[in-house]
């Protein structure tokens, strides 16, 4: 890859049909019932996200990016991988972003098996990232969150040896034990496909990125604390001999466009209101079930006011995260400061959010891919002159 | 907390801290699973006996230990503490899940108990009246769910929940969960009951939202010697509903 501008769209395939009574459940992950699923909408919505996503390879994008999360409305991809394999055939030339399983929800030679699949079935388009996974998904999923973060390390132990060393070897860990760890199919990228690690700043997470000199994407967290963290990463990541290419440092970004900023606001508001209070809601209980952090990082959380989940207020929300929303000019110039601003050439746009209708997600990629990044893509090659692979 | 008087000691590498006082023969209590509720109600027992109360490591004033990650973890280092106090034979109360750990002592070092009290404790797997998952219970719910009547509890609580309150019980949950987050009952626990041969007394409350009293049935096929006493009125803390029970306690000890 030059060092010109990348362009992702991420998509989170939400169920969109709440019930109407929705606003009496202080959750929309964990608990919140699934009665209120119908396989027949759902069917239609997997239809219409595979156009926008497909679409999104044909006007250019240079990746589709998924992940997983479990129990909720916020998303249909409990499974990444199972869309990653329906999203190959069906694509040219994007890369399949898998960001991503969280390893601690599958047996480690069972994940870097089908990521291997994957990346040999796309003739090497695939991406990884690798989760902690959010605190929800502990009380999804039969695996304690206490332990959460010692198992993490040791998967990933395991997945990058599997990738890296001819098998058969051998593994004798805390929690799993391979007496002959010799998976077949192996990556078709060598030694293995791009890695990152993504999350929201632990520092635990950070310096097991900077350890492995994997990308970091921050997710969630505001402009000036991903700033701090890609400045953490970079300092951490040369700490153990890694220089840190300003690729590895995806930036997730919320964006729309329309013909003019009152039409973009007019249009996409009330999508990310909904995005934030209904699908992205949920209680402090569920964000961080027993032991998934530290007591330390549990005060610094109970006193700072948690933006992410259920509060909604567009001023404060748009200076705090990355959103850009407008006519493609002021979309193009200030997706270039952010990325001068953060050192980074690769932006992970949300695309689609919430209960966004189709035509909406349709034009906005398409205004987005042929005027917004046409005004991009000259400027970015003096931003960046880092070493690329 | 008024007679009692702090102690510290450093118990295979975890900081341990125990609350004591009084004199007579000694009694060791082990808390439940969370510390909320303090120790001084164990002061009516210390005009009898020379009352222990110790934190397990992970809860309230004791150190943390991550290694700790089985309830045989707890029963060792409550040997090596027995063995620092020079304490060799002694009465052990036991409350909720520290009832399970009483139980589980006694089984396995039935020589160094001289009677046994339990309250209210969980461990036994009782399919037709299980115990509340509390960790699943969001936490503001869970102090009503602990008496039967919630002023009693209410006093002992803070008015609104301060970030270091809501940190010590988070802290306590971690603790809670590395011991049994993916199994929380080991079935092998009942099947070694039949080992407690010292006297034994088993308490609860008949209103018990958390650990159905019910149980006491299966308790006492268990350990057919128990004898066994419910107490009308009073939910999951009935040591602090009634202080007959604490009474009652003190009575079987003796």
């Amino acid at each position: 890859m030059s060092g010109a501008l990348r362009f992702n769209v991420m998509h989170f395939m939400p169920y969109v049909y709440l019930p109407e009574n929705h606003k009496e459940f202080k959750s929309t992950w964990v608990s919140f019932p699934n009665k209120y699923y119908d396989p027949e909408k759902g069917h239609e919505l997997y239809q219409r996200y595979f156009e926008q996503l497909i679409l999104a390879d044909r006007l250019g994008f240079d990746a589709i990016v998924l992940n997983e999360h479990h129990n909720t409305v916020y998303s249909m991809m409990a499974t990444p991988n199972v869309i990653a394999a329906a999203l190959i055939p069906q694509t040219e030339k994007a890369r399949i972003c898998v960001w991503g399983v969280p390893p601690n929800f599958m047996l480690p030679n069972r994940l870097a098996e089908e990521y291997a699949i994957l990346d040999v079935m796309s003739k090497g388009r695939l991406e990884v990232a690798f989760p902690l996974g959010t605190g929800m998904e502990y009380w999804s999923n039969p695996v304690n969150p206490a332990t959460a973060r010692d198992r993490f390390r040791e998967s990933l132990k395991i997945i990058l040896q599997a990738w890296k060393e001819d098998g058969p070897t051998t593994h004798y860990g805390q929690f799993y034990t391979y007496r002959f760890l010799n998976p077949w199919p192996r990556p078709y990228q060598k030694p293995y496909p791009p890695c990152y690690i993504v999350g929201t700043g632990s520092p635990e997470t950070i310096e097991l990125a900077a350890e492995l000199g994997f990308g970091y994407s921050s997710v969630f967290v505001t402009q000036q604390r991903a700033l701090e963290l890609n400045e953490t990463l970079r300092e951490r990541a040369a700490h153990y001999g890694h220089t840190l290419r300003p690729e590895q440092l995806p930036l997730l970004t919320f964006v729309y466009v329309a013909e003019t900023q009152e039409q973009a606001e007019k249009e996409y508001v009330i999508h990310l209101q909904r995005f934030f209070e209904d699908y992205a809601r949920s209680t402090p209980q569920w964000l961080a079930p027993p032991g998934y952090i530290s007591v330390e990082q549990l005060k610094i959380r109970s006193a700072g006011a948690d933006r992410m989940h259920g509060g909604f207020d567009f001023k404060a929300i748009r200076t705090s995260f990355f959103i850009a929303v407008g006519t493609a000019e002021n979309v193009a110039n200030q997706i270039g400061e952010w990325a001068a601003k953060m050192k980074t050439n690769h932006m992970n746009n949300v695309m689609h959010v919430a209960d966004m209708p189709h035509w909406k997600a349709v034009k906005n990629l398409t205004l987005f891919a042929e005027e917004v990044i046409p005004r991009l893509r000259p400027r970015a090659t003096t931003v960046s002159k880092g070493d690329h692979r | 907390m008024s007679r009692f008087v702090r102690e510290e000691y450093i118990v295979d590498g975890v900081k341990t801290v125990l609350y004591t006082a009084g004199k007579g023969e000694p009694l060791v209590f082990f808390h439940g699973a969370g510390t909320m509720d303090g120790f001084d109600f164990a002061e009516t027992w210390t005009e009898r006996f020379r009352v222990i109360a110790p934190y397990h490591p992970g809860w309230g004033e004791s150190g943390d230990d991550a290694s700790f990650t089985d309830l045989h973890d707890y029963v060792m280092h409550y040997l090596e503490l027995f063995d620092v106090l020079g304490l060799d034979a002694f009465n052990l109360v036991g409350l909720s899940l520290g009832g399970y750990l009483a139980a589980k002592f006694a089984s396995e070092h039935g020589h160094r108990v001289k009677k046994l009290a339990l309250i209210a404790p969980a461990g036994v797997v009782d399919p037709d009246h299980p115990m509340l998952d509390i960790i699943a219970v969001p936490a503001e719910q869970v102090p009503p769910l602990l008496v039967s009547d919630f002023e009693i509890l209410k006093k002992r609580l803070p008015e609104k929940a301060t970030i270091d309150f809501t940190a010590a019980r988070y802290r306590e949950s971690t603790t809670l969960a590395r011991l049994l987050w993916e199994h929380p009952a080991d079935p092998k626990f009942m099947r070694y009951l039949h080992r407690i041969k010292i006297p034994t007394l088993i308490v609860w409350g008949d209103e018990d939202k958390i650990i159905p009293v019910q149980q006491t049935q299966l308790w006492r096929k268990l350990i057919p010697k128990a004898e066994i006493m419910v107490f009308r009125g009073a939910g999951h803390l009935v040591h602090l509903e009634k202080p007959e029970a604490l009474e009652a306690v003190a009575k079987f000890l003796s």
